[in-house]
């Protein structure tokens, strides 16, 4: 890309990051009162609501039901004014259906969904601002939703993302980095067994690179568990800072 | 709008207490609850306003563009509204579920805001007959519990008053049309809405009204009149809601009422967002974080 | 109405040929003794024709002309809902409110827009308050209108024609409901409006420039739907209101002589009910 230098010779990023570091993640549990589990998180300049409710009974038609274990339910938007150049619907088009579908994926890998059968998990994430990351910063925050309701997981489930430019790794891309057209790694994993549940790639990378991003990717998964571990703590011991335990 | 069942005798007690003018959460017939309203939150947009009412909790981001006028008003710009409820804020909005909602308060809206001395469309202008500002005003509605018109209108003013459009010249050459942006980011024209309306909604409860009814009282509820009040206490826009009627002596009172109380709305409002607006950058936004 | 892809579109981009005419002088209204541009005073409304049972399949209808402004309504129902969803121990209203494409100044598209949804509801809030719900549990009432011609005031019209529809139609109501509007510019308030005297938001920037309409039940004296536009003073507002309903009051008799001729007629046609 002429006139834009993802990465300075001094090694810095576009925002002035240095390659393996993460933007500042800011998250708080339990914004809304209405929904069982709620959690607004962000990541640079990419915020995301997310809400869950359930698990409760089907709704709509009955077909749906599952017998041997819950139906996770996932709806992703985006606000229109979210974007750089506006939206015309917050969601419905391709890409949003797309997003759905990869957050219902990840999810019902995460959760232990044999808990509930016959039952439905809903989870709503909505993006206010997009600054790249979308997916990841959505997996992020449903997780956290989802640690709210109490719905039972294997682990949290933490997405990042990372791309490879002049040589070398870089994670947690942004709008810029993502859009300059190299290639995208968009990993979640469970971060303490180390399994990977989604894992995505576009554009072309070479073969031997594929192993220092994944890593790094991975590694970025990790550092981001640690940010929502501290910030689940931080908000049940905000939450049970009243009552005394024997 | 998580569902809300409210037995027989729950509503007897909330409309008895409404006729001795003290309410479920101990405010009187004509109080607002707490109103916490942040400006400036979203980067992406011209202007944008989070605003908290108790547990209705409502995003407007406003966006300008440029674009073209309408042909039957080549000398104005337009205003568009649009509004989505989100599967936030209750599991039936999933979808199109929450449709129906939105349009009805986007239609609202656009009425409250239809009349030309509200908000001056002709400043919005650029090239009469081709280029003219679109302001689009996106209303993200993430939490539900009473009275989303009057956040929203609230939370649409204060948007707008926080919209800033980047300043444009314009030179004729040889008939041609020149548009240029300035450089500088803060050179910036602001919209004026010190004259643009607030919605009032007035329930009627047993045999009185209260302004700002909660979930609870909205389930017990039949008939509400909306009303579109300036800060000079005229009336833009009026509108009956709901599957009750509303007897001709009542209406007359409720009309008094959404005007006063619609002033004093007005009025703390336009305080609080120009104090905020001397604070100007330096502020600290809490935003969700709270 | 789905859209219909047969159909040969007009282009996609084309203007309505009355964009570019001048804009008429604002119409001088504010003289009080003047009269208007059809010879009435300003309290005087447009001669009504009311007739019901015109659309033969429907369980009631009804044809309301007031000078330029034709609005026809048709009832169906109650009848049995069919989605499980929507089981209710109440009765259901629907309203449906379609201008025909021809009916306006500027042509109308197929699908519903905007005002027409609008209207719908308002519709629909108008009605509700006088029907019987509770009495047809498990069914639900359709009521369509179409606007065949708009010369002004056709929200007020077609709440007049649907009551009178579902009174013909047998349902069990409170009341009818009697639509009414008026166009208030300065200190005159006009009655019954006509599409030229109609408030636009291209009239000037003046206070007091609007519209009210009005629904009423007259026997139990109820608003059931109340609607403005235009920035209003709330003097004139609810001056203008008072007008609306004492107008309501004079269209009543006109709504039960309609009903009543309907009756006679059926009752000779078949003298054995």
């Amino acid at each position: 890309m002429a006139g834009l230098e993802l990465l300075s010779e001094q090694g810095f990023r576009i925002d002035g990051r240095k390659p393996s570091e993460l933007r500042r993640i800011r998250c708080k549990l339990g914004v809304f009162n209405q929904a069982d589990g709620s959690a607004y998180i962000e990541q640079g300049n990419t915020k995301v609501l997310a809400a869950v409710y359930g698990p409760h009974e089907i709704r709509g038609s009955r077909s749906k039901i599952l017998h041997d274990r819950v139906l996770v339910n996932c709806q992703y938007s985006m606000a229109t004014f979210s974007t750089g150049e506006r939206k015309r619907r917050p969601r419905g088009d391709r890409k949003s259906k797309e997003m759905t579908m990869h957050l219902q994926q990840t999810f019902n890998a995460a959760i232990l969904t044999n808990l509930h059968p016959r039952s439905q998990i809903d989870i709503f994430v909505e993006v206010l601002q997009s600054d790249g990351g979308n997916y990841c910063a959505s997996v992020n925050a449903a997780t956290l939703a989802l640690i709210d309701a109490g719905i039972p997981m294997k682990d949290y489930v933490c997405a990042c993302a990372a791309s490879y430019v002049s040589d070398t790794p870089i994670v947690d891309i942004n709008y810029l980095e993502e859009s300059s057209g190299g290639a995208e790694l968009i990993v979640a994993t469970l971060p303490k067994s180390e399994q990977i549940v989604f894992l995505e790639q576009n554009s072309r990378l070479h073969e031997d690179n594929l192993g220092p991003v994944l890593d790094l990717a991975v590694k970025g998964c990790k550092d981001i568990h640690a940010v929502l571990d501290q910030a689940v703590k931080d908000h049940v011991a905000e939450a049970t800072a009243g009552s005394s335990i024997e | 709008m998580a569902e809300i069942h409210l037995s027989d005798a729950e509503k007897t007690f909330i409309i008895h207490g409404v006729q001795d003018n003290l309410r479920e959460d101990g405010r009187g017939c004509e109080d607002y609850r707490h109103l916490e309203i942040e400006t400036g939150l979203v980067s992406n947009t011209s202007g944008s306003a989070k605003i908290r009412l108790a547990n209705t909790e409502i995003l407007v981001g406003v966006k300008a563009e440029l674009g073209e006028p309408y042909p039957e008003k080549p000398d104005k710009g337009r205003l568009e509204f649009f509004v989505d409820c989100s599967a936030n804020a209750t599991p039936e909005f999933e979808g199109r579920g929450g449709e129906e909602l939105a349009t009805e308060l986007s239609s609202m809206l656009a009425r409250a805001y239809q009349c030309p001395s509200c908000l001056d469309l002709r400043k919005l202008s650029v090239v009469e007959g081709k280029q003219c500002w679109i302001i689009y005003v996106d209303v993200l509605v993430l939490e539900y519990g009473g009275n989303l018109f009057d956040a929203a209108s609230i939370a649409v003013k204060a948007a707008l008053f926080n919209t800033s459009i980047p300043t444009l010249t314009v030179s004729h050459d040889e008939g041609h049309v020149e548009i240029d942006l300035s450089d500088d980011p803060y050179d910036v024209q602001r919209i004026e809405v010190t004259a643009a309306p607030c919605i009032v909604t007035l329930s009627k409860l047993g045999h009185s009204h209260v302004v700002d009814a909660s979930s609870k009282e909205e389930a017990c509820c039949l008939a509400r009149l909306m009303l579109g009040v300036t800060e000079k206490g005229t009336v833009t826009a009026m509108k009956k809601e709901g599957s009750g009627s509303l007897d001709t002596s009542s209406v007359e009172d409720m009309l008094q009422t959404g005007r006063r109380v619609g002033q004093a709305l007005n009025k703390s409002l336009m305080e609080v967002l120009m104090s905020d607006d001397k604070v100007g950058k330096k502020q600290h936004l809490t935003g969700f974080l709270r | 109405m789905p859209a219909d892809s047969r159909r040969i579109n007009g282009p996609e981009k084309s203007i309505s040929p009355y964009a570019f005419s001048k804009p008429c002088k604002d119409i001088k209204i504010t003289e009080p003794s003047l009269q208007r541009k059809d010879g009435r005073n300003p309290d005087n409304i447009r001669p009504i024709f009311l007739k019901t049972g015109l659309i033969t399949q429907a369980q009631g209808s009804a044809y309301i002309e007031q000078d330029g402004t034709k609005v026809i309504c048709s009832v169906y129902g109650p009848r049995a809902v069919i989605r499980k969803e929507e089981f209710s121990m109440q009765g259901q209203l629907t309203c449906d409110f379609k201008f025909t494409t021809f009916s306006c100044h500027n042509r109308r598209q197929y699908q519903q827009d905007a005002e027409e949804k609008d209207f719908s509801v308002q519709l629909l809030e108008a009605l509700e308050p006088a029907v019987l719900l509770h009495k047809f549990p498990k069914a639900q009432v359709n009521i369509m209108v179409t606007v065949l011609q708009n010369d002004g005031s056709v929200l007020a019209a077609s709440v007049t024609c649907a009551s009178v529809a579902l009174a013909d139609a047998g349902i069990e109501m409170y009341d009818l409901v009697i639509g009414s509007s008026a166009r208030i510019s300065g200190a005159t308030i006009l009655m019954d409006p006509c599409a030229t005297e109609e408030y636009s938001d291209k009239d000037s920037a003046h206070v007091n420039n609007g519209s009210v309409t009005v629904g009423l039940m007259p026997s139990l004296n109820q608003i059931s739907a109340v609607t403005s536009k235009g920035e209003l003073e709330f003097e004139h507002l609810n001056k203008a209101m008072k007008h609306c309903v004492s107008m309501c009051v004079d269209l009543y008799p006109v709504c039960q002589q309609a009903l009543a001729v309907a009756m006679e007629t059926r009752i000779n046609a078949d003298p054995k009910t």
